[in-house]
């Protein structure tokens, strides 16, 4: 496979140019359909994503996208830049309400409860799928306080005053979580003496494994990647793909990469979507690196394109 | 192609050449003329001095100018600083000769300061010239362009136009008229203004932007020295009200002359071009700065000369009470020292220097301060000032002292000691994490804060059911036994520690952590039972005492000590420790320590507060009233009497004012900004909050007492009324907290709210913890700022609240409550009457006329502007706190 993965490929606006933006819907469907009911894998499927479209205003971003996500895995989503992976991430926690103009149609399912259920409780569903952004974005508080903010917003951890005047003070279970989030994070190493500095004080890398031990603390099932490693340098990427895999044995993990030497490293299973916002293929990683069925899958991974 | 791309420029010059001095020396030249023109427009120094009348303060400024230079360059000699800017020395040098030949000319030629200034301008003006013509005639090396170019053109020939016609006009008459009708002053202005452009644009740059500025600048020198414009000089325009006379117009003319010769100097020093270009800009923006900085200066010192002599009469504090105040000071100016002086070698030296300064000017306070407790004797300056007694004026002697009292008011401990506290615990906070597993201590830490809650709510219960109900003296036995073991709880945990840390066994680094392991939870328990036992007094009326001596300030004294011996244990001990870690431990340790000694002195003025005691240590005294005289500000108006006191009313009046106003206007503006930020949709309704809020930002004041007058007093009763000045004030400063909120709140990354709603926090949750934090620094300087506005306000005061000339009695909003038994239940008469506050006192002198007495409206002038100002300060030094403080810490 390493020979067809060419590392470096800058996924850039040639594709958005290429013919295969100008095909007709009724094609693309027909490609999609065709490479990811191939996909069956063993055990369970934590996230089952059905026909999903989203829509910026009139922008149809996101086209009838399906696919399940098994369970304790890492997943991870390809594509060229601007074909809907940020999208199709956002909608699996249901980030894109925030989006004033954006517009979703279909299903996602959590453990077969639906996430977009009018009825759907947003904090819990954000509680057990958590997200790590593109760029770190730690807050402006101290470390130990960063990643047990979710657990005191949540009422998980009461400390302060008043809960010890009625006898609540759960400061030794803020540490021990922060401690046991922070290992989690391989953090707690380089931090452990400075839990009360603030976080804006540590480096790239750091804050971004902050801001995993942070959504960790929260006690997620599972955690959505925005291309976690793409503002750090080498050392700093290996660190947070062996977390990745780490994570893995406990967590669904699903990334978006832009790095295809990392999709085929650290993920189980990778969808390629293609500009468009249309799911090209969806199977094994070791299969799509090295026998991708669609011809266009092959040229983007292989960098030929058209 | 001008030669400038012909010939070589080399890269640093070594030492610069004889037309480069002489320019620079010209600038310097010009600088001086500026500052002495500023000096004649401010009646500094008579235009029509003469002799040593002139020659002195010449003198003066020479002296002054002689000296800052030679000290700079004995500095510089000793490498202390180093100057390496040949500008600089260059144009100091300019300066220092230009000030000696100036007082020389003075002293030696019976010339008015109007001519003197005439011949600096004609000195300039040759000077500039030649620079311009050894340019042109490649005498000096310089790098011009072909033309000055036409924005320099324009603006020479606008100059040229007006010259023209005051020229033409005075010299021809306005009347005469040359052909065909033509005014012949039309004809010269004309003429000149094109003739000033075709100079300026036609010739090369070193000519085009030197002889117009010479012909201005010696136009204006042979006015003023031929006295055409002189110290007698007047014009008064039959078309306009008022005139022009010699006094005004010759300085401004001074000023126009040197800032246009100074640009030109400039320019031909860098040689003209862009660095030209650049260098002239550079002069001319520095020198409108300096005159920005010039007026606000002279307004401060003006009011400062005038009413810093009555507002200070009569001040005299104690020894002791000073050494309390300096305290926090000293402990400001330690880590100000402390920090950390920049690399390079300049920097290191001169940052050290100011660093150090503050810490040896609090160092030789105290030295003073101890000096006279050590003596005894009273240390004072005396001076006079003058007030209006009858319509009198009358000398009054008076002196600023420092007596050798040993009282200390309660206020002072509060506030000293509360300052000292929140400093330390703020510095503290990084070990937090030490010790949590022990059973024991995580104990202590679920009962304190229920004894705690207990002992307040017995507190409480006794406050409701009387001291001593059906004869029972409740408040003796429980209450002082309550107080009593709280406060000897207290001193047990703060020994505890101590013990640890000093008598534990082991080796010291394991009694340090041992220590660690308990400090923060004795201390902080120990300061939680000490407020409770204080609060506890004063709400049973419990008096625990032993025979005389009430035992919570013995015990709150004895917590004290005890805590400050912590401290130094943990400092001593720090010195003989390498151990980074131990280090760390031991410093957070006694900075703790430290953070509960102040505490403990604070609470022992708050135990004073509350119970109205006063305690006698020998020959200390620490009551409810301290050593501190201060009649201008701490005294009402005494109509009768020698001393005619001040203005405490209207302190007191603009402290509740801005409370009150603050009060109501921070939450609501701060409300809507979050609102409007946040949670509108941002469209129509929000556009028009935001021109609504404008506008409001813009409306006159007066309008906005208008409004009160009309609107809110007749609703509150009719009168003049403190509410009502609270309202308008709070009116007034909505709009800014509306809007600097706003900014500061949208200035707040969007990753943070991303981030905290992908971790399920609800919106409000993340403004609250998130957002709001982030910024708090532009909302705390928006409100200081807009605080600092309203303090100084005065139309719409005078409208609502009156103008009491002379308030004897201050108000006093805290007794003002009532309790009903009836709808509305509490009532507060204080806020519905008139009040002073600091502006209305200073209109009430000015129009009170000869019955006012003018060093009062002076003095409370200067009290005003303090205030105004040092809220400018506290907001400045707010906002570099927090920003740093939000960055890294
Ligand atoms: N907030 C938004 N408003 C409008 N259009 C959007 C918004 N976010 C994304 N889009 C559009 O949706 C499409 C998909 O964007 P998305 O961010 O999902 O791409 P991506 O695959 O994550 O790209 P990249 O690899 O560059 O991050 C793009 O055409 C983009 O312009
Ligand atoms: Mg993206």
């Amino acid at each position: 496979m390493s020979n067809a993965v060419d590392t470096e490929r800058d996924t850039d606006t040639e594709l958005t140019e290429a013919p295969s933006g100008k095909r007709t819907t009724g094609e693309s469907d027909e490609t999609v359909e065709e490479a990811w009911t191939d996909y069956r894998f063993d055990g369970d499927a934590k996230l089952d994503v059905e026909n999903l479209d989203v829509w910026y205003g009139d922008e149809h971003a996101l086209k009838d996208v399906s696919m399940e996500i098994p369970e304790e895995s890492v997943t991870a989503l390809i594509g060229p830049s601007g074909c809907g992976k940020s999208t199709y991430l956002r909608c699996l926690n249901r980030m894109n309400d925030r989006i004033k103009s954006a517009r979703v149609e279909g299903s996602v399912k959590l453990d077969d409860t639906e996430i977009y259920d009018p009825n759907a409780n947003l904090v819990e569903l954000r509680k057990r799928v958590g997200m790590v952004f593109q760029s770190p974005n730690p807050f402006p508080k101290s470390i130990r306080e960063n990643v047990s903010y979710g657990p005191r917003k949540h009422g998980d951890i009461e400390k302060g005053l008043l809960a010890r005047l009625f006898g609540r003070d759960d400061t030794e279970e803020e540490y021990d979580l922060v401690e046991q989030s922070l290992k989690q994070a391989a953090l707690w190493e380089e931090v452990s003496d400075r839990l009360e500095d603030n976080a804006l004080g540590l480096s790239g890398g750091q804050q971004q494994r902050l801001c995993i031990a942070r959504c960790l603390a929260v006690g997620p099932e599972v955690i959505l990647m925005d291309e976690p490693a793409s503002a750090l340098d080498p050392i700093a990427t290996s660190k947070i793909e062996d977390l990745v895999e780490d994570l893995a044995e406990d967590y669904t993990v699903v990334i978006v990469t832009h790095n295809m030497q990392q999709a085929a490293r650290i993920s189980d299973q990778t969808a390629v979507f293609l500009t468009g916002g249309e799911l090209v293929e969806y199977d094994d990683t070791d299969k799509i690196f090295e026998n991708p069925e669609s011809q266009r899958v092959e040229d983007y991974i292989t960098g030929k394109f058209g | 192609m001008s030669e400038a791309y012909v010939r070589e420029t080399t890269l640093v010059t070594d030492d610069s050449d004889y037309f480069e001095r002489v320019l620079d020396g010209t600038v310097g030249l010009s600088l001086v003329s500026f500052v002495v023109g500023i000096a004649a427009l401010a009646d500094v120094i008579a235009l029509g001095a003469t002799g040593s009348e002139l020659g002195r303060p010449l003198l003066t400024l020479a002296v002054a100018a002689v000296g800052g230079v030679g000290v700079v360059a004995i500095c510089d000699r000793l490498g202390l600083v180093s100057i390496t800017s040949q500008r600089a020395t260059n144009a100091a040098t300019g300066v220092v000769v230009s000030l000696l030949a100036l007082t020389a000319l003075a002293f030696a030629a019976e010339m008015t300061l109007a001519r003197l200034f005439g011949i600096t301008l004609l000195v300039q003006a040759v000077a500039v010239v030649s620079a311009g013509a050894a340019s042109r005639f490649d005498v000096a090396d310089t790098t011009p362009d072909p033309s000055a170019g036409l924005l320099a053109g324009l603006a020479f020939g606008a100059i040229g136009l007006i010259f023209g016609a005051a020229i033409g006009g005075s010299l021809v008459g306005f009347d005469s008229t040359l052909l065909a009708g033509v005014p012949t002053w039309v004809v010269v202005t004309l003429a000149s203004g094109v003739g000033m452009t075709v100079v300026t644009v036609l010739p090369r740059e070193d000519i085009g932007s030197t002889l117009p500025a010479a012909l201005i600048v010696g136009a204006l020198g042979v006015t003023v020295t031929t006295a055409a414009v002189g110290v007698g000089w007047q014009w008064n325009p039959e078309t306009i009200d008022g005139g022009f006379t010699g006094g005004v117009v010759v300085p401004l003319f001074v000023l126009f002359g040197s800032m246009v010769a100074g640009w030109a100097a400039s320019k031909a020093r860098a040689g003209f071009g862009a660095r030209g270009r650049q260098l002239g800009a550079f002069y001319v923006v520095n020198v409108n700065a300096a005159l920005i900085v010039t007026v606000m200066i002279t307004i401060v010192v003006f009011v400062a000369v005038k009413g810093i002599g009555y507002a200070f009469h009569g001040f005299a504090i104690g020894a002791l009470s000073g050494l309390v105040v300096l305290a926090p000071l000293f402990v400001l100016a330690l880590q100000w020292a402390r920090g950390p002086a920049g690399t390079a070698r300049w920097n290191s030296t001169v940052r050290q220097l100011v660093r150090v300064t503050p810490l040896a000017a609090v160092g030789a306070l105290a030295a003073v301060l101890l000096g006279v407790l050590a003596t005894g004797r009273t240390l004072d300056y005396p001076f006079t000032y003058t007030v209006q007694v009858n319509r009198e004026p009358v000398v009054l002697d008076t002196s600023l002292a420092i007596t050798p009292a040993l009282e200390i008011g309660n206020l002072l401990l509060i506030i000293s000691g509360g300052f000292l506290a929140v400093y330390f615990l703020r510095k503290y906070g990084t070990l937090r994490n030490v010790g949590n597993k022990s059973d024991r201590l995580v104990t202590v830490r679920r009962l304190v804060p229920r004894a705690i809650g207990g002992l307040l709510l017995a507190g409480v219960i006794i406050a409701i059911l009387g001291r001593s109900p059906a004869g029972i003296p409740l408040s003796e036995t429980v209450g002082s036994g309550l107080v009593l073991a709280g406060a000897l709880a207290a001193v047990a945990f703060t020994v505890s520690p101590l013990a640890a840390v000093g008598f534990g066994d082991g080796t010291r680094r394991e009694r340090a952590e041992q220590a660690a392991r308990v400090v923060s939870v004795s201390l902080f328990s120990a300061l939680g039972l000490l407020t409770t036992a204080v609060l506890l007094e004063s709400l049973s009326g419990a008096n625990p005492s032993l025979g005389p001596v009430n035992i919570v300030p013995v015990l709150a004294l004895v917590a004290t000590a005890a805590a400050g011996c912590f401290a130094l244990i943990c400092a001593l001990t720090l010195r003989k420790t390498d151990d980074a870690n131990l280090r760390r431990i031991l410093r957070n340790e006694g900075t703790l320590g430290l953070a509960a000694a102040s505490g403990f002195v604070a609470l022992f003025g708050l135990h004073i507060a509350l119970t109205q005691a006063a305690y006698i240590a020998g020959p200390v005294r620490i009551g409810l009233t301290g050593s501190l005289s201060w009649p201008m500000a701490l005294e009402a108006y005494k109509p009768l009497g020698p001393q005619p006191g001040g203005i405490w009313p209207a302190v007191v009046g603009t402290i509740w004012l801005v409370t009150g106003a603050s009060a109501f206007a921070v939450p609501l503006g701060v409300g809507a900004a979050i609102f409007l930020t946040e949670y509108a949709e941002q469209g129509r309704a929000t556009a028009l909050v935001e021109i609504a809020t404008n506008a409001l930002w813009s409306t006159p004041s007066v309008v906005f007492g208008l409004f009160g007058a009309a609107f809110i007093l007749p609703r509150l009763g009719g009168d003049e009324s403190l509410l009502a000045g609270m309202l308008v004030l709070g009116f007034m400063l909505l709009p800014l907290v509306l809007i600097t909120s706003r900014e500061a709140i949208k200035s707040v990354p969007d990753e943070y709210r991303d981030a905290s709603a992908a971790l399920g926090v609800s919106r409000w949750e993340t403004i609250r913890s998130v957002v709001l934090p982030a910024a708090m620094p532009g909302v705390v300087t928006g409100v200081i700022l807009g605080v600092g506005r309203i303090a100084g306000e005065t139309a719409p005061l005078i409208l609502v609240l009156g103008s009491t000339l002379n308030s004897t009695r201050a108000i006093d909003v805290i007794g003002g409550f009532r309790f009903l038994n009836q709808p509305p239940f509490i009532i507060n008469d204080a806020l519905t009457q008139a009040s002073a506050a600091l502006p209305t006192q200073v209109w009430a002198v000015i129009s009170a006329g000869v019955s006012g007495s003018p060093s009062m409206g002076w003095a409370s002038a200067f009290l005003l502007l303090t205030v105004v100002l040092g809220f400018y300060a506290v907001g400045i030094v707010t906002r570099t706190y927090f920003r740093r403080k939000l960055n890294y810490e």
